[in-house]
């Protein structure tokens, strides 16, 4: 889209204002007693008969003067479909037990193995308190909890604002604290090991499937601190800039995923344990702690109609992955009704130092390994635009957008057989949202 | 592994020099209470909504999370 070149001098806003070009300026704080409701319901595609999510979302904020305000939100999440296991493709049927023991699936010569069995339902709530302490501080506190039907997440987080400098800068400070429960279907694997064949389970009445694999259930902890400015630079420019440290401590493996051990020659998946799959597959284990660093940086710019937002972010952490992101909106205010805003976002990361496509047969298991694609060198962008129109019952919005993510399809360790496969296959996804958004 | 150290370091570089003209173009100026009907335009406000939204499936899909504030939470495992 072409970008419209921003109009400036006192005529020409003048200009636009009798025609009616200037989009009404609605203030920032909220007027007391107001209630902002903003509802969403998002659609979430992956192409292949990947994953499947439709997400209500329900924000509702209540200020009560012009710095206390209270705000919560409600988050229904429905996936279905199909995702990766972490297995290679191979010319041969490859048969995988699903986590509960109870069921296994079958995945045809050449294909992606993707694992059908699951189906879940998440609930997110959040809520919090906005209240000023003097003239120039506010302090902010709230929790987050988060269920599915093998993991439950319970945070409390706090924030401290203060302007000065005329209110042309703010700074804060914050602090987050989860703790997160995993109980997974038929209990934790325990790392690297064996995935056993499908079991004729007359004890396991619930489907839950008991402790069969072995590590019953974990735990992990997670603490944030943020750091952060915000600058006004001038009347039309505004900067953010904000740094975030992260600490993960407990259980960080992902309890689905599993790698192939193959020949290092030929490429081919090896024969399992007695007791196992017909295949050898191992289950994933990733490190028992994770410490991310991440900066920020923003620069909104007011033009006389329309707007422009630029982000970039840089994420490092000590599993070896470093990432880069960088987003831009644009927003076009047609008039004082309507409004399209296009989008762009680039994202590109490099490999966890344990990331592995495949395991060989013979070689030394390494303490660490995981074949999840989300810990793999890829780039991934995003392309999408979103319309508003503003009428006498609220705002109503659509937001379309194209997600795709691609690595090196056929990496080095792709020996004999595997050459002929797309080992890292790219994502595509489409995300559709409806949104309405309204003040009582 | 891949290279892209150079585009990337490229791409950044612009944004900074980008960064660094907004802030010395405007380094001396205080923008006075009279001044921000721009700055209070709906549209220069962070959408929190969708950026909790985008977070949360950028988080399923990427090995990276937050940055705009605190990451969300739930396993994303899917």
């Amino acid at each position: 889209m072409q970008l419209k070149k921003p109009i400036s001098g006192p005529l020409a806003a003048a200009a636009c204002s009798l025609l009616g070009a200037l989009p009404s300026a609605p203030v920032v704080a909220q007027e007391a007693g107001d209630w902002d409701i903003d509802t969403s319901l998002l659609y979430y595609g992956e192409s292949d008969g990947r994953v499947t999510d439709v997400s209500l979302d329900v924000g509702v904020r209540r200020a009560l003067d012009e710095d206390r305000a209270f705000n919560f939100n409600l988050t229904v999440d429905s996936l279905t479909g199909a995702t990766p296991n972490g297995a290679v493709p191979s010319n041969t049927l490859q048969t995988f037990t699903g986590a509960s023991g109870n069921k296994s699936y079958t995945i045809q010569p050449g294909e992606q193995a993707l694992d059908p069995t699951f189906l879940d339902t998440r609930v997110a709530l959040s809520a919090g308190w906005q209240q000023p302490i003097g003239e120039f501080t506010r302090w902010n506190v709230g929790f987050s909890s988060s269920n599915e039907y093998d993991y439950l997440h319970l945070g409390v987080n706090t924030r401290f604002e203060r302007d000065f400098n005329l209110n042309n800068t703010t700074d804060y400070v914050g602090l987050a604290y989860a703790q997160d429960d995993i109980e997974p279907v038929g209990g934790a694997p325990i790392g690297l090991s064996p995935m056993l064949a499908e079991r004729d389970d007359g004890d396991d009445d619930d489907g839950d499937g008991g402790n069969f694999r072995g590590g019953g259930d974990q735990s992990k902890d997670v603490f944030d601190g943020l750091i952060g400015v915000t600058q006004l630079l001038g009347r039309r420019d505004l900067i953010e800039v904000s740094y975030t440290y992260g600490q993960s401590d407990g259980y960080l493996t992902d309890p689905y995923k599993i790698l192939s051990v193959v020949d290092p020659v030929t490429g081919v998946p090896v024969a399992g344990p007695v007791g196992g799959t017909p295949y050898l597959y191992l289950w994933e284990h990733r490190p028992d702690s994770r410490t991310k660093q991440t900066g920020f940086v923003e620069w909104r710019h007011a033009f006389d109609r329309d707007s422009l937002a630029l982000s970039a972010r840089y994420m490092t952490d000590d599993w070896g992955v470093d990432s880069q992101t960088v987003e831009t909106r644009y927003r076009w205010n047609i008039n004082e009704h309507s409004y399209l805003e296009p989008h762009l976002r680039w994202y590109t990361q490099s490999a966890a130092d344990f990331y592995r496509t495949v395991l060989f047969d013979g070689d030394q298991l390494p303490e660490y390994a995981s074949a999840d694609q989300r810990l793999a060198d890829f780039d991934a962008y995003t392309v999408g635009a979103k319309y508003g129109r503003r009428t006498d019952y609220g705002e109503f919005s659509l937001r379309v957008e194209y997600y795709r993510q691609e690595g090196d399809p056929s990496p080095g360790s792709a020996v004999g057989d595997l050459a002929g496969f797309e080992l890292l296959p790219p994502l595509t996804a489409y995300i559709v949202q409806f949104g309405y958004k309204f003040r009582l | 592994m891949r290279t892209r150290p150079a585009a990337t370091i490229l791409r950044l570089a612009k944004l900074a020099s980008l960064v660094a003209f907004a802030m010395t173009a405007t380094a001396c100026t205080t923008v006075q209470p009279w001044e921000r009907d721009l700055h209070a335009r709906a549209d220069m406000q962070p959408n929190a909504h969708d950026a909790a939204i985008d977070d949360h499936i950028y988080f399923s899909k990427e090995a990276s999370s937050g940055g705009r504030g605190f990451a969300g939470g739930g396993c994303g495992c899917n």
